[in-house]
C-alpha cells in the first residue's frame, strides 16, 4: 500500500490567496462522490482554472491559513489526486498541516512566499531541504524547517503504512 | 508544567514532555458525525481492516441529517450504522442533537482526557479541562481505531487572560467572537490556548463552552480551561464513565499571556466572508435578514432558547424573518418542554426542528438563495456554506440573532430592549 512520495517536484506555480478553508477545496455536497468527479472541482472559487489545468508536479502557491475550517482529510486528498507535486503556503491551518503528512501529499511553508513567485512561473521545491526556486527569477527561497518526524511520514507513504510501528505494535 | 503538558505527558506515558516534542497518547475518546464516519470507515476497511480495539471509546453522532432527505443520504446513514453496530461503537442516531453537546451530555469527555474527532470544533471539549483536537481521517484509521492511540506535537501554551464584567446586552458568544477579530484568524497557530481570568472563572459550565470552541479559527491546536467547581459540579450530573483525575497546570508557570478586557464590549458580529470579520452589531450595517437560527456548535442550549423566550415576550418576530430554533440536544429540548419555552417560542412564531446540527452546511437544511441573508450562533460563515455562494451567513449571540428575528434586520439588543438586566442570563454568571 506504501506509495512512492516524490520530495521533489518541478512545475507551474498555481496561486491561491489567504485563509481558503478546506469546505472551498471540496465543497460539502461532493464529499461523498468519487474522487474522479470531486477532483474536477477542486478549489473552483480560489482558482477557476486550476482543476482543469494543473498538470502532474506543478505547485500549487497559497498564501496565510491554508485550509483552515473542516478538519476532514478529503480536502488534502482530493488536492494530492490533482497531481501536484507540492503544496507551498505562508502557513497552514493545522488540520490541513497534520493531514498532508498523513496522506503523502508534500506540503513547505514560506514566508512571504507570493512576493517571490507569480501565477504561471516555473518553479521546482525540495520538500526536505525546505527550498523553492523560481526557475523564471532564478531566485531561491528558503521555507520552514520541517520535523524530521513529517518528513520521515512523507516519505514512507503517510501515516498508515507506519502507524502500527509508531503505536508500538509489532506489525 | 503546562496543563496541556500535563495531560499528554500522562496519556503518553511520560513523566514529562516539552513544546516541540512530538508523543504518541493514548486516546480517550474519539467523536465523529455522520459524515466523518463515513469518510473514516471507508479508509478504516480499505486500508486497515483490523478490530476496533477499544469500541466503547469511540462515538459516533448522527447530527448532519436529523431525517435523510435523499437516497444518498439515507445509504451513507444505513452504512455508518451497520459499521458502528459492526464494531460495538456508540451510537447517537437522527434527532439526538449536535455532536459535541451530545458527546458532552453523555459524558464521553472527562476532565484531563485525550479526544479528538475529525470536526474542526472538537477543541470544544476544553471547556472540560480535556485536551482536545481536530485530526483527520487518516489519523483515526491508522492509528486511534486499532491501537487507541494518536500522535501529537506538544503545542506552545498561551494563556489568555480575560477580565472585567459584561454590559446588559453583551454575553460570552460576544467575548468568543471578539476574540476571534482580536487575535485574528491564523493568530495563535498550532498553539494551545487556555482561557482563564476572573471572567473565565466566572462563566457558566456552557458559557464556558463558547470560548475553546472558538480556537480553530485562530488555528490553534487547542483551547483549555482549568478544572474547577464549575466543572464539578457539570460533571457530576453527567452518566459515570471511566475518566482521569483533573489536571491543572504548575502555577506560575506561563511562558506567553495575552489580556483583554470585556468591560466596555459592545454586541459583536461575524460577517461575511470569514469568522474573523467581526464587528460591533451597531457598526454592521443593519443588513436585512430572511433567516435566523438558534443552533449549530455555539448554540441552541438551554440559555440560548430562554433568551429569544425572553425576547418574543417583548418583541413580535418580523413577518418576514423564518426564526429557527434548534435545540443542541434532546436534554436541553426535554428541559425547554418542561420550563414551557417550546410553547412559548412556538407561539411567538419560532419554528422547532430537531435536536442536530441544523443549518450547519445545509447537509439538512438551512440552504439560501442568492442575495437572502442568515444570522445565527452557528460556527462558520464562509459563502457556499449554505446554499448560494452569494447568500450571506452573520455569526452574533442568541441575544442578538433573537432581537435580529424581530427587527428583520441585524440588530443590536441594546437598541430595541430597554429592560436587558431583566433578561435570563444576560449578566455573566448569572446562571451558574
Amino acid at each position: 500500500m506504501t506509495s512512492q512520495v516524490a520530495m521533489q517536484t518541478s512545475g507551474r506555480a498555481w496561486l491561491v490567496g489567504d485563509n481558503i478553508p478546506s469546505d472551498q477545496m471540496v465543497k460539502s455536497h461532493r464529499v461523498f462522490l468519487p474522487m474522479e468527479e470531486i477532483v474536477r472541482h477542486v478549489l473552483e472559487d480560489a482558482h477557476p482554472g486550476f482543476a482543469a489545468g494543473v498538470a502532474p508536479g506543478d505547485v500549487l502557491i497559497a498564501g496565510r491559513h491554508f485550509g483552515q475550517s473542516s478538519g476532514r482529510a478529503i480536502a488534502t486528498k482530493a488536492i494530492k489526486a490533482t497531481r501536484v507535486g507540492c503544496v507551498v503556503a505562508e502557513y497552514f491551518a493545522r488540520t490541513f498541516y497534520r493531514n498532508a503528512f498523513e496522506i503523502g501529499l508534500p506540503i513547505l511553508e514560506i514566508p512571504d512566499i507570493r512576493r517571490h513567485v507569480s501565477d504561471g512561473d516555473p518553479v521546482s521545491v525540495d520538500v526536505a531541504a525546505g527550498t523553492l526556486r523560481n526557475e523564471r527569477t532564478g531566485e531561491t527561497v528558503n521555507g520552514r524547517p520541517t520535523d524530521p518526524f513529517l518528513i520521515e511520514m512523507l516519505r514512507g507513504g503517510g501515516l498508515i503504512p507506519i502507524a502500527a510501528r509508531l503505536a508500538g505494535e509489532s506489525a | 508544567m503546562k496543563m496541556v503538558e500535563k495531560i499528554l505527558a500522562r496519556a503518553s506515558g511520560r513523566a514529562e514532555v516539552a513544546p516541540g516534542e512530538i508523543v504518541v497518547a493514548d486516546v480517550d475518546g474519539l467523536v465523529m458525525h455522520d459524515l466523518s464516519a463515513y469518510l473514516t470507515s471507508k479508509v478504516y476497511e480499505e486500508r486497515v481492516g483490523l478490530p476496533v480495539r477499544y469500541p466503547e471509546r469511540v462515538t459516533l453522532v448522527f447530527d448532519h441529517t436529523f431525517s435523510p432527505a435523499t437516497e444518498e443520504t439515507a445509504d451513507v446513514l444505513v452504512h455508518d450504522r451497520a459499521w458502528a453496530r459492526r464494531h460495538g461503537i456508540n451510537l447517537y442516531d437522527c434527532g439526538s442533537g449536535n455532536i459535541h453537546h451530545v458527546v458532552a451530555h453523555g459524558g464521553h469527555a472527562r476532565p484531563g482526557s485525550v479526544i479528538v474527532g475529525s470536526d474542526s470544533h472538537t477543541p470544544v471539549y476544553g471547556a472540560l479541562g480535556a485536551f482536545a483536537t481536530g485530526i483527520g481521517n487518516d489519523s483515526h484509521a491508522g492509528m486511534v481505531l486499532p491501537y487507541g492511540k494518536a500522535w501529537f506535537r506538544v503545542p506552545e501554551t498561551v494563556h489568555v487572560m480575560i477580565t472585567g464584567t459584561l454590559q446588559p446586552g453583551t454575553t460570552t458568544r460576544d467575548v468568543a467572537l471578539w476574540l476571534v477579530g482580536q487575535i485574528g484568524e491564523g493568530g495563535a497557530v498550532y498553539k494551545a490556548l487556555q482561557f482563564e481570568g476572573e471572567f473565565v472563572e466566572s462563566l457558566s459550565f456552557w458559557d464556558r463552552w463558547l470560548l475553546p470552541l472558538i480556537t480553530i479559527d485562530l488555528g490553534a491546536k487547542c483551547g483549555l480551561i482549568e478544572p474547577d467547581e464549575v466543572t464539578e459540579r457539570f460533571v457530576a450530573t453527567l452518566p459515570a464513565r471511566p475518566g482521569h483525575e483533573p489536571l491543572r497546570g504548575d502555577p506560575g508557570d506561563v511562558s506567553e499571556r495575552w489580556t483583554y478586557d470585556v468591560s466596555a464590549l459592545r454586541p459583536q458580529v461575524a460577517c461575511p466572508p470569514t469568522v474573523g470579520n467581526v464587528k460591533a452589531v451597531e457598526d454592521a450595517g443593519g443588513r436585512e435578514i430572511n433567516w435566523a437560527e438558534l443552533g449549530g456548535h455555539g448554540g441552541g442550549r438551554i440559555e440560548d432558547l430562554r433568551l429569544a423566550a425572553d425576547v418574543l415576550r417583548r418583541l413580535p418576530k418580523h413577518p418576514d424573518v423564518r426564526f429557527n430554533i434548534v435545540p443542541s440536544s434532546r436534554q436541553v429540548f426535554a428541559q425547554a418542554l418542561e420550563e414551557g419555552l417550546v410553547a412559548e417560542l412556538h407561539s411567538g412564531g419560532a419554528t422547532f426542528f430537531p435536536p442536530s446540527t441544523g443549518s450547519n452546511q445545509a447537509v439538512n437544511m438551512g440552504a439560501m438563495s442568492a442575495g437572502e441573508a442568515m444570522i445565527s450562533t452557528h460556527a462558520r460563515n464562509f459563502p457556499g456554506r449554505n446554499g448560494s455562494s452569494q447568500a450571506e451567513m452573520y455569526l452574533a449571540s442568541a441575544l442578538t440573532v433573537a432581537a435580529s428575528a424581530t427587527q428583520g434586520r441585524i440588530t443590536d439588543p441594546r437598541e430595541v430592549i430597554p429592560d436587558l438586566t431583566e433578561l435570563a442570563g444576560v449578566t455573566a454568571g448569572a446562571e451558574r
